[in-house]
């Protein structure tokens, strides 16, 4: 068998990766050990509106809900409520996971992408130290894949990056742990993504409440690895859970665990391969979204590849564009708000309260760094000094 | 030496993959859709066990 690019994975990095490749002319393979795409779900679920304007989806049979904006709640519970194009990666619309998976493999598939299912990649083919391809077990049956590009789209778990002598390892610092419930028969407003911040309710983390209806909704937890015991994020997830009514109501009808990094991305192109998505720790080191980057550092990529195809050149110089175009549209931004998450991180209770009373009224139609920092002093002095180095890299940009 | 090994209980593991991303020793990998230890590789230093978010992995190792 031989390809000119096999993707391992099929989640969003590594199918839009595959659509792109493959619509610029290359013959390209996805390679999942699952036995369905996008199933089983390990997502809150959320992402931005920004996505319209990528025509990377077409219907509407994947989106859940609409969002109005999302409310953070400090942890005595005075409430900040953004607009859906300020609040971020995670606010805009929740989506169906494994219906928004599955459209984007049609549209791989659309292009000329095959897929092999229940196939696991186990590791590198190599011809004088150069990647050939990849070993997969199938069915219990070995083989070899033979592929000019191998693209990592293995998600959290990477090894893609390992056996090429990339270094994935994520400290517990750079690691949210996570369980989350789809909640039936609840009561939420489903006009809102929720986020609950508190060092008592989420180390390192936040909880939050996506709501997929007025009466469906997931609700999870990450904390940071760090700050971690056995079993703690489920043990949290359902102590915040028992402690709002609306919720408690409700049973689950889902439940996963699962991992997110919030780390600084990491290498991301040898000769003959590329890493996206997850693998590239491209998710949001603040909110742990990681979707966009998915979607937008997998177009990149697969445009690359499909340019190194053409010209039948394989190496570090011709697949470093996309490294270089994966910087330019979110590098700064990933690089910026882990500086900002490791801020955060060293406010306590008391600080994220004095920072949500100062901003409750705040108008955020008129969002400009000055303005913020204006109704700060204006009512907690004494945040200014705390806040002096998240000033800084924002003015930095 | 001889301290024991993580062990991942089959019966609580959501296969979510994190304990995977963080093991230094490359000990961890899933395995018919389940994390699972090589023990030949395990130095039991616990970051699994402590970090699995809903306990499937024990051993006993970390005080
Ligand atoms: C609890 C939780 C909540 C989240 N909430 C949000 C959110 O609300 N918004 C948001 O934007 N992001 C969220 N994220 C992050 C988001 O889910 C990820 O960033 C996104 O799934 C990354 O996509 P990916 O394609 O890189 O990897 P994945 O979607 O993880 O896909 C990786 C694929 O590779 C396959 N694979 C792995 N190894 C192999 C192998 N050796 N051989 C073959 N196949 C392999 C896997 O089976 C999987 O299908 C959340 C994550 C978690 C865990």
């Amino acid at each position: 068998m031989k390809y000119d690019v096999v993707v391992v994975g099929s989640g969003p990095a590594g199918t839009v990766t595959a659509r792109f490749a493959a619509e610029s002319g290359a013959k390209v393979l996805i390679v999942e050990r699952r036995a369905e795409v996008g199933v089983p779900v390990l997502c809150g679920e959320g992402i931005s509106q920004k996505i319209d304007d990528w025509g990377m989806l077409e219907g509407k049979r994947w989106i859940a809900n609409k969002m109005e904006g999302a409310r953070i709640y400090s942890p005595d519970g005075t409430m900040v409520r953004l607009s859906a194009d300020m609040a971020g990666n995670e606010t805009g619309y929740v989506v169906y996971r494994d219906i928004f998976d599955k459209e984007l493999a049609r549209m791989a598939v659309k292009a000329g992408t095959e897929i092999m299912m229940k196939t696991e990649v186990t590791g590198l083919l190599k011809e004088n130290e150069i990647i050939t391809g990849v070993k997969a077990n199938q069915f219990n049956e070995e083989i070899d894949i033979e592929a000019d590009i191998v693209v990592g789209a293995d998600g959290v778990e990477s090894k893609i990056g390992q056996w090429a002598g990339i270094d994935t390892l994520l400290k517990p610092h750079d690691l949210e742990t996570c369980a989350q419930y789809t909640l039936t028969n609840i009561e939420c407003d489903k006009e809102y993504c929720d986020f609950y911040l508190g060092e008592e309710i989420a180390p390192g983390g936040y909880a939050w409440v996506f709501p997929k209806g007025k009466d469906v909704a997931n609700v999870g937890i990450g904390i940071l690895a760090s700050l971690s015991e056995s079993g703690m994020a489920l043990k949290l997830l359902d102590k915040f859970i028992g402690s709002h009514p609306e919720l408690k109501k409700g049973e689950p009808v889902r439940l996963l665990a699962g991992a997110v990094p919030v780390a600084q991305p990491v290498e991301t192109v040898k000769d003959h391969l590329l890493l996206v998505g997850d693998a590239a720790r491209h998710a949001d080191p603040i909110t742990g979204g990681g979707l966009t980057t998915s979607l937008e550092g997998g177009k990149i990529a697969g445009e690359t590849i499909g340019k190194a195809v053409n010209e039948q050149k394989f190496d570090n110089e011709i697949l470093g564009s996309y490294e270089t175009g994966w910087k330019e549209a979110f590098g700064k931004k990933l690089r910026r708000n882990y500086l900002v998450k490791e801020i955060l991180l060293g406010f306590e209770d008391k600080t994220l309260n004095l920072l949500a009373d100062s901003l409750k009224d705040y108008k955020f139609e008129e969002f400009s760094t000055f303005s913020i920092v204006k109704a700060l002093v204006l009512k907690h002095p004494t945040l200014l000094m705390k806040l002096k180095p998240l000033m800084k890299i924002s003015v930095e940009k | 030496m001889g301290k024991p090994k993580a062990k991942v209980d089959d019966k609580i593991c959501l296969a979510c993959g994190g304990c995977i991303s963080l093991c230094p020793h490359d000990a961890l990998s899933m395995l018919g859709g389940r994390a699972f230890v090589a023990e030949d590789k395990c130095l039991s230093c616990a970051i699994c066990i402590r970090t699995c978010p809903v306990g499937a992995i024990s051993g006993e190792v970390y005080k």
